[in-house]
């Protein structure tokens, strides 16, 4: 009766106005500042005197905007590639290995996800600072890809748990070599798992703030940073208008990611 | 293995793939007052000279601090605070200027060391909107701090730096010429009254945004941001009874990559007609003492070297002296 | 699993993790160890910073902050998340994806714009101020940025996803049947509700509020931007201490609480539940 929707009597509605307020919760920000990016107030008077798209144009006459987007898409797709790679050896390794202690090796893949960022960020700053590599590229893709990798490993070792091996050794027993039967059977069966690998991996650097912020430089800066930093000293409704573009390239990803899987379920 | 290999490649060359072109850069408070400088030091500069100023920020001494240490700066010209400029060069943190190449004896002295010259000068006043005060207007340090005939939240300085001690103090009763050596534990002790009320600005937009939208009714700022707020149309309250002034300083961080760069950026920033036009578009008192003559009458009224009356200008000397023990109590009492 | 062919013989497979284990090596493990290196030894050998951060109510009062606006930050969303995750597990399928697109697109809009949002919103002339004095909740506005409560909104709304989904999965996976006995055996809905479905989602419950505390213990953005001078955080003291102050020593021992408290409850959560799902 519980697990029957119908069949809840007056619970049904207190659950569904429950629902109703979260998704409101949720959505209000996200609202809120579509509309604040068109507002005419520079100091955030909301609902604002009028309408402009002042913001915009700033945002797109300012080129630092949009060389920081370059330069977090740069790292995010380099961070992507890295990430699904060696998550998907160190994936293998707990999934298909042998050896002794792999749980172990298993929960310490996953502690930079469980560690507070703000820790692993300040250790990296001062390793970083000895080693020339704070405000390099290469700097930066380090640091995302440590935080990044153990998403990697969840998704894909949790594709190639699924995957029944016994599959890859029929491979070998028609003639394959196992890494041949990796490559051209294991491979494409979690191909999904790959997938939400290498989109989570982009994700989590795209978006990344406390890393970047110390690790950024003048001349390199992530779109994160460019925001925290007008954020700290100017508070412009430019913020507003970046955002917007985010949450709107964010809801395309969705719709594609949604069509991707529906293509693929028919 | 192939795909990392090439991603790696990637990275290399996109690391490796920074523009060549002669550049310096250029670390200030962000803003409006960022935009100026960039708008009248910077891009004159870069005109003559070719060389490209990239704009970074906000400063952050800890930053500095951490670069010098590390030898691995990369600011080149910093607007700091005057008292940490004085500090720092003791310090060891910055390097010597080189008064070959920036003319000194333009600049107001008061603002001139081995280490440091002035940027701009400028005051802390007492802002407020008028519309929350409809009766008396607040005037003097005291109804600052005066919670029943002002309500509202105030808005203060966060950082440790010279102006809102003094501001206790005087609203406490200290005669202007008898703040310092300044009296910590009366300071701290005036604070606390109003400490539930107080809301810290961190940067000068957000003291902007904080009056603006109302937050804070009431506060003491930067002069410039409360003139910028005004151009912008907002009503805005001022008041310069016992406006205190402190100076922002320009400075090169020891080892800083184009210290020549450097050197010619701060000549053309501390030029007559550089400062001039900056305080014009700022409300900041230009250094130069060429510059009043370039700069129009009526804007030269709302300058703060304009309000001495009852000015009092904040010890630099002391602060410098003093800054890492008030700082230490400062950021404790805060978190308490 | 049949595996013998591509498995190879016994204790082999880990020259495979060597890459991820040598990156985590270089750039994980010998960092933070050199950061917690640095507590002990600056600015002189010994234990002075946690004296200091030990024994001064001001430093003990930010780790209390910190347990308590993640203590609160938990219990809201646990109380929010269950009855949603409870609805969406048995709604018809087409509103439950629309509320799930929802949850996805907040979760993954961008971080700071989200908590820039919530900065004006919550500002005292902003929207929420003005609808309560419009409903006639308050008659003053209320204080709600710059301060723990602001933080906690913040990181609620943060958090809430990550609740949400565990929880919905485990409730999805719980067999009708068993509630249908109860019925069956005499039980109002109230205690079918307290003594069959809260206690079979229990771990579901448990594994997405230790989660959301571990997060909420280390967090920074939202402290920093939402959070008032006066009610600092954990994450906040250690970037102040290492960015403002340069006190690698203050900065490396706060670190290490925060460190040994995370992977102790890191440690109890897969005691908890990895021995579960074997």
């Amino acid at each position: 009766m519980l697990l029957d929707f119908d069949k809840l009597g007056l619970w049904k509605w207190i659950l569904s106005a429950i629902c109703a307020l979260m998704a409101l919760f949720l959505l209000l920000p996200i609202l809120f500042i579509v509309a604040l990016s068109f507002g005419n107030s520079r100091w955030l008077i909301f609902p604002p005197p009028g309408w402009t798209l002042k913001w915009y144009h700033d945002l797109f006459a300012d080129p630092r905007w949009l060389s920081a987007a370059f330069t977090s898409a740069k790292i995010a797709l380099v961070v992507m590639v890295l990430s699904v790679a060696l998550g998907l050896l160190a994936s293998l390794a707990l999934t298909r290995g042998t050896f002794r202690g792999r749980a172990v090796l298993r929960a310490f893949f996953l502690t930079p996800m469980v560690l507070p960022v703000v820790i692993i960020a300040v250790a990296l700053y001062a390793a970083f600072l000895r080693l020339g590599l704070n405000g390099t590229f290469v700097g930066f893709v380090i640091a995302h890809l440590i935080v990044a990798l153990p998403f990697s490993v969840i998704t894909i070792s949790g594709a190639l748990e699924t995957f029944d091996p016994s599959i890859e050794d029929a491979a070998i027993l028609c003639g394959a070599s196992p890494w041949e039967a990796r490559f051209r059977v294991t491979l494409p069966a979690i191909s999904h798992g790959l997938f939400s690998a290498a989109i989570f991996s982009f994700l989590i650097s795209w978006d990344e703030v406390v890393l970047a912020i110390f690790m950024a430089s003048p001349t390199l800066q992530t779109l994160p940073v460019k925001v925290w930093t007008t954020l700290r000293q100017d508070l412009t409704p430019v913020i507003a208008a970046a955002s917007t573009l985010l949450v709107g390239l964010t809801a395309i990803l969705m719709i594609v990611a949604a069509l991707i899987r529906k293509g693929k379920s028919r | 293995m192939h795909k990392k290999a090439l991603a790696l490649a990637a990275a290399l060359t996109l690391a490796g793939g920074v523009a060549q072109a002669q550049q310096m850069v250029f670390t200030s408070w962000g803003g409006t007052t960022q935009d100026a400088q960039t708008e009248f030091w910077a891009a004159p500069y870069s005109e003559k000279t070719g060389t490209n100023v990239l704009q970074d920020g906000p400063t952050d001494y800890g930053k500095i601090k951490a670069m010098v240490e590390a030898k691995a700066v990369n600011w080149d010209v910093v607007d700091s605070e005057f008292d940490w400029a004085l500090q720092a060069g003791k310090a060891g943190l910055l390097e010597p200027l080189d008064f070959n190449v920036i003319d000194k004896s333009k600049l107001d002295p008061r603002f001139v060391s081995d280490y440091a010259v002035g940027s701009f000068y400028y005051s802390f006043v007492i802002g407020f909107n008028p519309a929350n005060f409809s009766g008396d207007q607040p005037k003097t340090m005291a109804d600052l701090f005066d919670t029943a005939k002002f309500p509202g939240k105030r808005t203060f300085y966060k950082w440790s730096a010279p102006g809102v001690i003094e501001a206790a103090l005087l609203a406490d009763g200290v005669a202007a010429d008898k703040l310092y050596p300044l009296d910590l534990d009366r300071a701290f002790k005036k604070l606390d009254t109003i400490k539930s009320d107080i809301i810290w600005w961190e940067g000068g937009a957000q003291s902007q945004q904080l009056l603006a939208s109302g937050e804070a009714p009431i506060g003491f700022f930067w002069n410039g941001r409360l003139a910028a707020l005004a151009a912008d149309g907002m009503p805005v309250g001022i008041s310069w009874e016992n406006n205190i002034t402190a100076a922002d300083a320009l400075v090169v961080p020891k080892g800083a990559p184009n210290k020549d760069a450097a050197m010619a950026f701060i000549a053309e920033a501390t030029s007559a007609k550089a400062q001039a036009d900056f305080a014009a578009k700022t409300g900041y008192a230009p250094i130069n003492t060429g510059s009043p003559e370039l700069m129009d009458a009526e804007v030269r009224k709302t300058l703060p070297d304009t309000q001495t009356g009852t000015q009092i200008n904040a010890d630099m000397a002391y602060w410098a002296e003093h800054r890492d023990e008030i700082g230490t109590r400062w950021y404790a009492w805060q978190a308490q | 699993m049949l595996s013998f062919l591509s498995q190879g013989r016994r204790g082999s497979g880990w020259g495979m993790a060597l890459p991820a284990l040598l990156l985590l090596l270089a750039f994980f493990v010998i960092p933070v160890a050199g950061l917690l290196s640095r507590s002990v030894t600056e600015p002189q050998p010994g234990l002075q910073n946690y004296e200091t951060l030990l024994g001064s109510f001001t430093y003990i009062r930010i780790f209390l902050n910190t347990f308590l606006v993640s203590g609160v930050v938990t219990l809201i969303t646990a109380l929010i998340a269950f009855p949603v995750a409870w609805a969406l597990a048995i709604m018809s399928p087409r509103i439950a994806s629309v509320l799930f697109a929802v949850i996805l697109l907040s979760m993954w809009t961008n971080l700071l714009a989200r908590t820039y949002a919530w900065m004006v919103l919550l500002q005292q002339t902003g929207l929420v101020n003005k609808l309560l004095m419009g409903l006639g909740l308050t008659s003053q506005p209320l204080q709600l940025t710059n301060n723990l409560i602001g933080v906690t909104i913040g990181m609620v709304y943060i958090m809430l996803p990550f609740m949400i989904l565990p929880l919905y999965g485990v409730i999805r996976k719980i067999d009708p049947a068993i509630l249908q006995a109860a019925a069956l055996c005499g039980a109002t809905k109230g205690q079918a509700l307290r003594r069959v479905l809260l206690p079979l989602a229990a771990p579901g419950i448990a594994s997405g509020a230790l989660m959301v505390f571990v997060m909420s213990l280390g967090y920074f953005v939202t402290p920093s931007l939402l959070g008032g001078t006066s009610n600092m955080m954990v994450a906040e003291l250690i970037v102040q201490q290492v960015q403002s102050l340069v006190n690698w020593g203050m900065g490396g021992a706060a670190a290490f609480i925060l460190l040994v408290v995370t992977l102790a409850l890191y440690a109890l959560q897969l005691r908890l539940f990895d021995a579960e799902a074997r």
